[in-house]
């Protein structure tokens, strides 16, 4: 499965300033700004970014055999003993599995044999959605770290959080390698470490639509910390005039409707920043409302000929 | 009259303001937020309006300020 | 159970991100949008009828955010105002001639029509400064400076407002002062009230003496107490009590009254001496309190439903010039689609006269201690109907048309009008229209 895998390589080029070191991973362009002087220092810490991406990507990825998840996935019902890491990821997503009262849901991947998100309206049938769904649902899985175990058929996904761990995790390495001021973006995750020393805080251009700017896009400055944004304008289902996410509810097994076309997060760090982004996005409607409640900076794209007059009115 | 018009406005103005189960939690702002639902949607249009009756009639102000700036009355 | 129940995830969330990447505390997130420019800009028409007042006004409001909520708000309005005004006097079945407010010439109205001054001509140029910024959690401070210039008119504008949110921010009490101090220097000098319309004088030279005195002033000190109050989801009030205090030289330079025939009511003529330019009938400078207190009370609802907005306001305003008034406004935006909308507006107006309001004075009577016949404070209704078109542009900047009719219709009691005056045109009524297009865009 593993087989189309992209070229490994990084590619460190001059920028306005500083430093820009490009790579690929997890399917999505990855960048390293670097403030500094030295082209060697720049190569060096998007090296050790880029060794992070991939090892997380090889480690947790669904696509590649061997790996914990595969072996998971593949355990036929046998008990699987994890290492501390996977450990650690799995009890941070019983947490949100918590918090979201079920919402959020590692078990929830295999939806995606029912789901094509193409911009068509073709839906699964009812009967298809009923006996995937019979798959999913974290409260059918027995964990008692650090073992795992699960009903053949179930399979696991960390793809609802591994970009914004991975962006955060190499933050935290080229912060302690280096006193560069840098951002890390992770195909749109991003983490700011430590502000540029020559113009205060980095630029960052974010999608709106909102009532107190006549602009579509809004310039963030952001000086240390972390956005994630969660959604995608070209990913969705239409059917009877109701537009779907591609975000798929593993309670209904629906796509939820009403949903924001993005939403982006600022929080502490990436992770914290994507799960509010995904958790708001699962809210639907109601997005703004849950954003509220946690008192964090958030940014709502419904577009212009978005369903936000709709959506105020059903939530 | 001017008294008793006086009164009952610091009685309105109490009656308003005495009431905290009125109102909303804050993620319950999403139609207040809308920028038709401002109090001043259109800040020049508020000013133009207040400066034409403000040189025509007798009355000005009322929403904010209404003294002056004119020799037009 | 929805999750967006009452209660936030942030610090559970917080607590297992730090267990998943084994930091203690990162340091706290600091994003801010970058700051900008917002331009609001229009132009406006305002013209009435019979050749009366015409106004073009361009207006520029710049709005700039800085972080932390911190805004300056700059404007500038130009206005150039050509046309006539009336000045007073009563029309009659003969030709009146008039001394021009400079003093320099005459000019003569013919038979039946309202006596108007037609060399009324200005512009007017006007700053405004504002700098918004929050003070504490809870608190906003607004500082204001307004400034303005006509040939004969300066205006020094300061103020100030503090606002307060409660109940979770439902509820904001604000209170404002303001304090104005204008200067008038009108053409020819400011007439003494109650005295004679002067003769013309057919030179060029301005003269200050007989009954023109020096510049004069007012000052004017406002206060504003308001509440604004979160009702529900989708209605919003606000309650304003303002208090207005103006003292100074509060009459208008350029209005007259006509001096009457205590029994047919007519204009009484004077015989001019030869070579002599002035005015054919007797009039009399106005003259207004030197001081006015006004009261207002301003409630306004904004009212959600459906996508449509209902914002619907009502002013009640007294004053010790025995003025009341009564406006009601309506405005009720009407969504075409997600990028244009509809606005209809009614406005009502109704006040009555102040109570040194008449339409003349009686030849051979003592004079009043106050007097004035200028028509805005005599008893009149107003309507005005009108319609805003707005869309946004590709771009998503925001473009607004309206167009408005004005109508004031007066009348004067029946008790104040003596002989022929009861047969003839008392009160000029106006008809105006308002043509506005407004763009919005931001930088």
């Amino acid at each position: 499965m593993a087989t189309d895998r992209p070229e490994r390589k990084i590619s460190v080029e001059s920028g306005d300033g500083f430093w820009r070191g490009q790579f690929l991973a997890m399917a999505s362009p990855c960048e390293v700004l670097c403030e500094t002087d030295a082209a060697e220092e720049a190569r060096r810490l998007t090296e050790l970014a880029a060794a992070e991406a991939w090892r997380i990507e090889d480690k947790f990825s669904r696509y590649q055999q061997g790996n914990i998840v595969d072996r998971i996935n593949e355990a036929a019902g046998a008990a699987v003993e994890v290492d501390t890491e996977t450990s650690q990821l799995i009890d941070f997503s019983v947490t949100l599995y918590e918090l979201s009262a079920g919402r959020f849901d590692i078990t929830s991947g295999v939806l995606r044999r029912a789901w094509r998100f193409d911009g068509s309206g073709n839906f699964p049938s009812a009967a298809l959605i009923e006996k995937v769904m019979r798959d999913v649902g974290w409260d059918q899985v027995t964990w008692e770290a650090p073992v795992l175990q699960m009903r053949p058929g179930m399979q696991i996904d960390f793809g609802g959080i591994g970009k914004e761990y991975a962006v955060d995790r190499a933050a935290m390495l080229v912060r302690q390698a280096s006193r560069a001021s840098c951002l890390l973006n992770f195909g749109g995750d991003l983490v700011a470490i430590r502000p540029p020393r020559n113009q205060e805080t980095w630029k960052v251009g974010v999608e709106t639509v909102d009532a107190s700017s006549s602009n579509a896009e809004k310039l963030l400055n952001l000086a240390v910390g972390a956005l994630a944004t969660s959604g995608d304008a070209r990913r969705y289902l239409v059917n009877n005039g109701i537009r779907y996410s591609h975000i798929l509810d593993p309670k209904t097994g629906w796509p939820v409707s009403d949903a924001p076309r993005s939403i982006t997060v600022a929080a502490d760090t990436c992770t914290q920043a994507g799960m509010l982004s995904t958790l708001a996005m699962l809210e639907g409607a109601r997005a703004e409302a849950f954003l509220d409640a946690q008192q964090v900076r958030y940014w709502c794209n419904r577009g212009v000929t978005g369903p936000a007059a709709e959506a105020a009115k059903i939530a | 009259m001017r008294h008793g018009m006086l009164t009952a406005g610091l009685i309105l103005l109490g009656t308003i303001s005495g009431c905290s189960s009125m109102g909303v939690e804050p993620w319950e702002r999403d139609i207040l937020a809308k920028e038709e639902m401002q109090l001043t949607t259109d800040p020049i249009e508020a000013t133009t309006d207040d400066h034409i009756y403000f040189s025509k009639e007798a009355s000005s102000g009322g929403r904010g300020f209404g003294g002056g700036g004119c020799g037009c009355n | 159970m929805k999750m967006s129940e009452r209660r936030s995830i942030t610090g559970a969330l917080a607590a297992a991100t730090c267990t998943l990447l084994g930091t203690s505390s990162p340091e706290p997130v600091q994003a801010q949008e970058e700051p900008g420019w917002d331009f609001n800009t229009a132009l406006l028409y305002y013209g009435e009828d019979n050749d009366r007042v015409q106004d073009l006004s361009l207006n520029v409001l710049a709005r700039r955010t800085f972080t932390d909520d911190r805004f300056l708000t700059l404007g500038l309005t130009f206005d150039t105002l050509t046309g006539a005004t009336p000045n007073g006097a009563l029309p009659q079945s003969v030709p009146q001639t008039f001394t021009q407010p400079s003093g320099r010439r005459t000019y003569t109205t013919a038979p039946g029509d309202f006596p108007i001054d037609d060399t009324f001509r200005d512009s007017r140029v006007a700053l405004t400064a504002a700098w918004q910024q929050p003070l504490g959690r809870l608190s906003t401070i607004n500082l204001g400076l307004s400034a303005s210039g006509e040939f004969d008119y300066t205006h020094l504008g300061l103020n100030a407002k503090i606002s307060r949110d409660f109940n979770n921010r439902n509820t904001t009490l604000s209170a404002g002062l303001a304090f104005a101090m204008d200067d008038l220097d009108p053409v020819g000098g400011t007439p003494i009230g109650l005295t004679p319309m002067r003769n013309a004088d057919n030179d060029d030279d301005d003269d200050e003496g007989g009954n023109r005195g020096p510049t004069e002033s007012k000052d004017i000190l406002d206060f504003v107490f308001g509440v604004t109050q979160v009702i529900s989801r989708n209605l919003l009030m606000q309650v304003n009590y303002s208090y207005s205090d103006s003292s100074g030289y509060l009459s208008d330079p350029y209005k007259i009254l006509s001096a009457v025939d205590a029994v047919t009511g007519d204009v009484v003529p004077i015989t001019q001496m030869p070579g002599i330019d002035g005015p054919s009938h007797l009039n009399y400078y106005e003259l207004r309190p030197d001081s006015r207190r006004k009261h207002s009370l301003y409630t306004q609802a904004k009212y959600y439903m459906d996508g449509k907005v209902l914002d619907a306001s009502y002013r009640y305003m007294t004053d010790d010039w025995e003025i009341d008034s009564h406006t009601l406004e309506l405005r009720f935006r009407w969504p075409l689609s997600d990028s244009r909308y509809l606005e209809p507006h009614l406005r009502f107006y109704t006040q009555s006269a102040a109570e040194f309001y008449r339409p003349s004075l009686i030849d051979g009577d003592p004079l009043p201690e106050y007097a004035s016949a200028d028509y805005r404070l005599g008893d009149f209704d107003a309507i005005t109907a009108g319609m805003k078109y707005g869309w946004k542009t590709g771009g998503g900047n925001d473009v607004s048309v309206r167009l408005e009719l004005y109508k004031q219709s007066g009348n004067v009691s029946s008790s104040q009008l003596i002989g022929n005056q009861l047969n003839r045109d008392s009160y000029p009524d106006l008809n105006a229209i308002i043509f506005q297009f407004a763009y919005r865009f931001g930088m």
